[in-house]
């Protein structure tokens, strides 16, 4: 059945309903399917470890990622599969801007950090306080030239804390750092030169004193990279590019690729035409995690530029590549291409998710990654060989995994050429997955994700490198793979490489995913549902239609009440909407942008809401925020 | 307020502007207009305000008036589609000119104005947030057959509603009598450059785009 009997489904689903109680049609809960469980796959992970360094405070959300491991992975749970139909809107922000909210809130020390999308507005909250007053105000001015520059709408993934300080990137290629009490910037660091088209919209990540950052523009000719800056002062301590020579990406004697093909000297020059890898992007722009023990980093590399692979013959190294690097001298120690001579813009970005799991008898430190090609792989992050390679989405590019070489096979048939229109190619640029964050519970062992079920025509067109504007030549249109949803939500096993069950939604699922020890997990959809889910069977167990479409990564936090709150903002944009007019089967209703931060609680108890005067002497602490410059309320 | 000096200068400038175009001039339909058929002067081009003149709030500015010399020139929309793609105005703007990271060129909304003089001059100079200035590495009658393949997509504002526009008033709406054009304020001829057809050959236009001298293969 296609997602295209939408409506007579609902209607249908609504007459059964009808029978045993009338009420029920009036609460829709709008999956296109219930949660189905996928044949022949384990139910969970038996066994299954995740490191929960830095070890934050079970209450605070101190990094978009939560830990190092990429687990996003809450202990919180007084929020249950029980209790969880309960919840209510506590409160809410609005931040004042528009364009797609991608990041997640931090909450550190009482106080909640949200950041915007361009200008790139930085906000604290007052947890302390009912109504949760704006503390200080963060305006750091970028250029208005960023916005004709990012790709993809003018994005931020979120910030990061470290020592007392706020770190993230502004979309004009700048780092800042923002002094957590005061709202005074720290230090700023010019990291790029945005005239060119390079852009920065991804998360830092925190190791030790050195945060991490990288760069985006996979559709300008950028140069790929990711760099280490001091936490303290902002100095650039290395940075290793995607493409070019050895010493260029950092490769040493110590580098150890574990497949052939990516073993050899200066592969990142030798794998394009003469000086097509100065263009070649590998931007930077995902998730980075780290192993405390191997003292090791892993991140993911754009696609290659252009868009147009006839014009650059060759695997187009280190593109589309998982890279483990030494986090103190940035020194590449692994790399494994998941697409070589990437053709469709399928990248490696997407998030590595830390685990160690039992597999063949044996507990492997891995990293599980839903790249966007459609496969879900398992790879041993000591030495980059690949355990599992399995689909998690529709896909058609490939037909079958050579595990001897670690390479997709490519059907020739979905191989683009210069003016050909091919059709019926999965899944599209934007991946089975995109950047969107999976969770990963230890308490059942899966990983758990917002997927695509979309496919593309793609005409390749030429492309010359003209400074200022992109360097792309893919014109296409994105539509409803087989099934006809737009988006599913599912648990993975990553042992198997099966999905244990999935729950198709109309529309692109594009959110962050958060687990947590109440054994729910949460996700949200573009046309703007809010749903909580049991971590087991993948029953829906509550949802909440909010403003706007949401492609926000949700996180949970205690409350000086020692309340347990979820937050997620609503603000659709991003690649959601990239095309939405193609690819939605019901524009009439695609929501339009938004900027709403909602928190939740159960039954919505918080000391911002209830009967009666919530500002009272009685009810509110008094504490005024300490004062400091212009910028302070 | 003494308006006068205002008026005095700017319609100094409208006859400038008058001359800048030569060209004939003809009668039509009861009302002069001014025809040229070479293309606009870069003093006429530098007259079209990004703004509303102060002081006049009811004024046009008639060099607005100034039509695409290539419209509906099929010929040279198809080499402003050509154009179009070979200087990756489609990277920004999509293929199909509904825009990504550029704005959507086939509906209304123009931030900086839809009219053919006001895409010109937005292609030639570039604006702040992202758009590249093409003045240096496109000679005036490509930009104008660039604004012939925009203007053919469907979304632009008409040179005939040049008055409009900027009011954002649409074609068949009615006017309370409240609102309707202060009579002491009334528009200044308009110029409505002639079209070069088809078969017109400019010395510098050429089979081919122009391309840049950095071009990769």
């Amino acid at each position: 059945m296609t997602a295209l009997s939408y409506p007579s489904r609902i209607k249908f689903a609504c007459s059964v309903v009808l029978i045993t109680a009338i009420s029920s049609c009036t609460r829709p809960q709008l999956p296109v399917s219930e949660s189905r469980p996928y044949e022949g796959a384990s139910g969970r992970v038996t066994g299954a470890t995740l490191n929960s360094a830095p070890n934050d405070p079970a209450g605070e959300w101190r990094s978009q990622a939560h830990d190092y491991a990429n687990t996003r992975y809450s202990t919180l749970d007084q929020i249950n599969t029980e209790n969880v139909a309960k919840l209510r809107v506590a409160w809410t922000f609005s931040d004042g801007t528009l364009n797609g909210h991608e990041a997640a809130p931090l909450v550190v020390d009482n106080t909640m950090y949200v950041v915007t999308p361009f200008p790139d507005i930085l906000y604290a909250l007052d947890l302390t306080r009912a109504g949760e007053p704006i503390k200080w105000t963060f305006k750091p001015n970028p250029a208005p030239m960023a916005k004709g520059k990012a790709c993809c709408d003018t994005v931020t993934r979120g910030v990061a804390y470290a020592n007392g300080k706020l770190i993230y990137n502004l979309l004009d290629d700048h780092t800042v750092a923002v002094d957590a009490k005061t709202g005074k910037e720290a230090w700023r660091t010019k990291m790029g030169n945005v005239e060119t088209g390079e852009t920065m919209t991804m998360a830092p990540f925190v190791v030790g004193n050195k945060v991490l950052v990288g760069d985006s523009g996979g559709e300008m000719g950028v140069w790929g990279w990711i760099a280490a800056l001091d936490v303290n002062s902002g100095k650039e301590l290395w940075r290793a590019y995607s493409t070019g020579s050895d010493q260029q990406v950092r490769i040493g004697d110590d580098f150890k690729p574990f497949y052939a093909r990516m073993k050899g000297k200066d592969l990142g020059t030798s794998t394009w035409p003469a000086d097509m890898w100065k263009h070649g992007a590998g931007s930077v722009w995902g998730w980075i995690s780290y192993d405390p023990q191997l003292n090791l980093i892993y991140y993911g590399t754009s696609n290659p530029s252009p868009r147009v692979p006839d014009q650059r013959p060759g695997d187009n190294l280190w593109t589309s590549t998982i890279f483990a690097r030494d986090a103190d001298t940035g020194m590449a120690r692994w790399a494994y291409q998941t697409t070589p001579h990437d053709r469709w813009d399928y990248d490696a970005v997407n998030e590595d998710i830390l685990m160690d799991l039992p597999i063949n008898g044996q507990v492997r430190k891995v990293l599980v990654h839903l790249d966007r090609n459609a496969y879900g792989y398992t790879i041993d992050r000591v030495t980059g060989e690949v355990l599992q390679a399995a689909p998690f989405a529709y896909q058609n590019w490939s037909t079958g995994f050579d595990m001897k070489t670690g390479t997709p096979i490519v059907d020739p048939d979905k191989e683009p050429h210069p003016n050909v229109k091919l059709v019926n190619v999965c899944p599209p640029d934007i991946g089975g997955k995109d950047w969107q964050p999976s969770a990963a519970s230890p308490r059942t062992g899966l990983v758990y994700a917002d997927i695509f079920n979309i496919c593309m025509d793609v005409t390749d067109i030429e492309a010359s490198y003209i400074p200022s504007s992109p360097f792309d030549g893919m014109d296409m249109k994105r539509y409803p793979a087989p099934g006809g949803n737009l988006g599913e939500f599912i648990a993975w096993n990553p042992v198997t490489g099966k999905k244990v069950w999935g729950i198709k939604e109309i529309y692109m699922t594009m959110s962050g995913v958060l687990a947590t020890a109440g054994d729910v997990v949460f996700y949200g959809t573009a046309d703007g549902w809010f749903r909580a889910v049991d971590a087991r069977s993948g029953k829906v167990l509550w949802s909440q239609k909010l403003g706007s479409g949401i492609i926000g990564q949700p996180i949970t936090f205690l409350g000086l009440d020692h309340r347990q709150y979820i937050a997620i903002s609503a603000g659709v944009g991003g690649a959601a909407t990239v095309r939405a007019d193609e690819i939605a089967l019901r524009p009439y209703d695609f929501p339009a942008g938004g900027n709403t931060l909602y928190v939740f609680s159960i039954n919505g108890d918080s000391m911002s809401s209830g009967p009666g005067q919530m500002t009272s002497k009685d009810n509110v602490s008094t504490t005024q925020p300490e004062t400091g410059n212009g910028t302070q309320h | 307020m003494n308006l006068r000096p205002i008026h005095s200068a700017i319609g100094i400038a409208a006859l400038a502007l008058l001359s800048a175009l030569g060209g004939c001039k003809h009668s039509q339909g009861g009302s002069t207009t001014t025809r040229t058929a070479s293309f606009p002067s870069d003093d006429l081009i530098g007259a079209v305000p990004l703004g509303q003149v102060a002081g006049e709030p009811a004024r046009v500015v008639t060099a607005l008036s100034i039509d695409d010399p290539y419209h509906d020139n099929r010929q040279a929309i198809q080499q402003g589609k050509q154009l179009y793609i070979s200087m990756n105005c489609a990277g920004c703007h999509a293929y199909n000119g509904k825009g990504n990271m550029g704005p959507d060129l086939t509906d209304a909304e123009w931030r900086y104005g839809g009219l053919p003089i006001q895409i010109y001059e937005t292609i030639r100079d570039g604006r702040p947030q992202g758009m590249p200035a093409w003045g240096a590495t496109l000679p005036p009658d490509e930009i104008w057959k660039l604004v012939a393949y925009i203007q053919s997509l469907g979304g632009t504002v008409s040179v005939s509603d040049y008055e409009h526009a900027r009011q954002g008033d649409q074609p068949g709406e009615q006017v309370a009598p409240e609102a309707q054009a202060d009579a002491q304020f009334a528009p200044t001829t308009p110029i409505f450059p002639a079209s070069i057809p088809d078969t017109t050959q400019k010395p510098s236009s050429s089979p081919t785009p122009a391309k840049p001298g950095n071009r990769k293969p």
